[in-house]
């Protein structure tokens, strides 16, 4: 599903490598925490899957492609076939939140009777039924980032990208959040989720990668955090 | 693709960066409507070279005191002669009338020549126009009833390459101008970019394609580039109806300045149209690809 084989990443403005000599192998339907300091190559990592960025050496497999030579047209292809998430929503501030949804299937050129079908269905599963006419800054921060979740998932990617999804949230409704992206996950969706969070990291127990230095300093299938804590 | 969504990208973009909008959009005109200036100036240029030079080439001014003898020999010589394509004969009379016409304008001028003031000719076209120094060499100068043989040609390419000058210089500034819109355009669609980053990120980050993300924005500047042209157009029919028809009105009639018809701005239009939207897509395209990342 994916695989990193020896995967070095140099920026060119720093003399340390982000990622150095990264090689991992993600299956399908796996829900995977990625650990470690900032600066630690977390996003990196994610970066790269994206193809918003190349490995310096080292090749990126997603889905079967090989994203070293894949061509600069064939990027959106492969991006339709993930979503993100990010810790600061990305909502458009002046679309409502059915429309910030919708957003993600206009652009990709799906049907008006698709997305009329198809955005409540998934705001009702993000639990955000009835708040579709709201603008984001009427939300919460629970709330919009079930928005990010439901724009990320409308499309039913393959694979989910969460960095730091909870970043900005308090315990109890980063809790929440977890549980839609452990419901996301047993569609068959893959997770790969970046973050500090060790609580959740701790009560979910599932596999754990973690980056120190840019290189992968642990690797467990039923993992915690760190050890003693 | 989604019209509607598009379009209002579109005119959003413009209207956020309303000043920029402006000054690309006048830029813009000024540059197409100089281009359309040198357009018309070349296109009069051919149609005064087809008024002058069909016309005469050599003129042969007869001597005051020419005999009605020496006045044949002349014209049995240019009626002989393998050079000549044809000739002409113009009189006192004949020349003064053409002389009160082109200068209907200056009636002092006119009322202060006396009738006989003109000199009687021979307008000559040669089948070589090139090869004036052989006719003047058979006629010199002041014998047989001859007064002057001049080459008119010499005139006329003096007269052209002053208008011609004054044609690639219309042409110089409008390529400045035009390198001055294009900076421009490039500086208003990387601000555009700028303002609409998070819309096109979310865009790339979805799987949007290349053009559904670029088009907007090359729309945008395409449709400024539309409106420059018009305002150039504008700009050429206010130009031809408030200058060349008024003050040159005179000029014109006497056949002098050829008119600048309402047909030549229809043909120049759409070259406008098209170097407009075509330049400003094109700058739009490249500036996305250099100094934005969609």
């Amino acid at each position: 599903m994916i695989e990193l084989q020896h995967v070095t990443k140099l920026y060119p403005a720093s003399g340390r490598p982000a990622l150095d000599d990264v090689s991992t192998e993600i299956d399908k339907g796996e829900f995977v925490f990625l650990i470690g300091s900032s600066g630690s190559g977390k996003s990196t990592f994610l970066r790269l899957l994206l193809k918003e960025d190349d490995p310096t050496r080292g090749t990126v497999t997603v889905n079967g492609k090989t994203l070293n030579t894949m061509s600069k047209w064939q990027v959106p292809k492969l991006r339709r076939t993930m979503g993100c998430v990010f810790q600061d929503f990305r909502l458009l501030r002046n679309r409502t939140v059915a429309e910030n949804v919708a957003f993600a299937l206009e652009v990709i050129n799906k049907p008006h009777r698709t997305i009329k079908r198809v955005v409540p269905e998934v705001l009702e599963m993000v639990g955000l039924e009835g708040k579709a006419a709201r603008l984001p800054h009427e939300l919460s921060g629970g709330e919009q980032q079930r928005v990010a979740i439901a724009r990320a998932f409308v499309n039913r990617p393959l694979v989910l990208l969460a960095d730091e999804p909870t970043g900005n949230l308090d315990p109890e409704t980063s809790e929440g959040i977890m549980l839609l992206l452990e419901r996301i996950n047993r569609t068959g969706t893959t997770v790969i989720m970046a973050t500090h969070d060790y609580h959740i990291v701790d009560s979910m127990r599932r596999r754990v990668i973690e980056l120190n230095g840019g290189q992968i300093t642990r690797d467990q299938t039923r993992g915690v955090y760190g050890v003693g804590r | 693709m989604r019209v509607n969504f598009v379009l209002s990208e579109v005119a959003t973009g413009l209207r956020r960066n309303l000043t920029m909008t402006v000054a690309m959009i006048l830029t813009t005109a000024i540059s197409l409507g100089l281009m359309g200036t040198g357009l018309l100036i070349a296109g009069m240029i051919s149609d005064m070279k087809e008024i002058y030079y069909d016309k005469v080439q050599v003129s042969i001014f007869l001597a005051d005191d020419v005999t009605d003898e020496q006045r044949g020999a002349i014209e049995t010589q240019l009626a002989d002669s393998p050079e000549v394509q044809s000739y002409l004969y113009e009189s006192k009379e004949e020349a003064y009338a053409r002389f009160q016409q082109q200068f209907s304008q200056q009636p002092e001028l006119v009322e202060n020549t006396p009738a006989d003031a003109l000199p009687e000719s021979f307008r000559v076209e040669l089948v070589n126009p090139e090869r004036y120094e052989v006719i003047a060499a058979e006629f010199p100068n002041g014998q047989n009833g001859v007064d002057q043989v001049r080459d008119e040609g010499d005139f006329l390419d003096r007269l052209f390459s002053l208008l011609n000058g004054a044609r690639n210089a219309t042409i110089a500034v409008a390529v400045v101008q035009a390198l001055a819109a294009l900076l421009l355009i490039s500086n208003t669609i990387q601000l555009a970019a700028f303002n609409r980053r998070n819309e096109t990120n979310i865009m790339r980050l979805v799987g949007a394609s290349r053009w559904y993300t670029q088009l907007p924005f090359i729309l945008e500047a395409a449709l400024a580039g539309l409106i420059g042209a018009l305002l150039a157009v504008g700009g050429l029919v206010l130009t031809k109806v408030l200058f060349v028809d008024k003050t040159l009105a005179g000029p014109i009639k006497a056949g002098i300045i050829p008119p600048v018809d309402w047909g030549a701005i229809a043909t120049i239009s759409p070259i406008i149209a098209a170097a407009g939207v075509g330049l400003a897509a094109v700058a739009a395209y490249v500036t996305l690809r250099l100094y934005v990342r969609l």
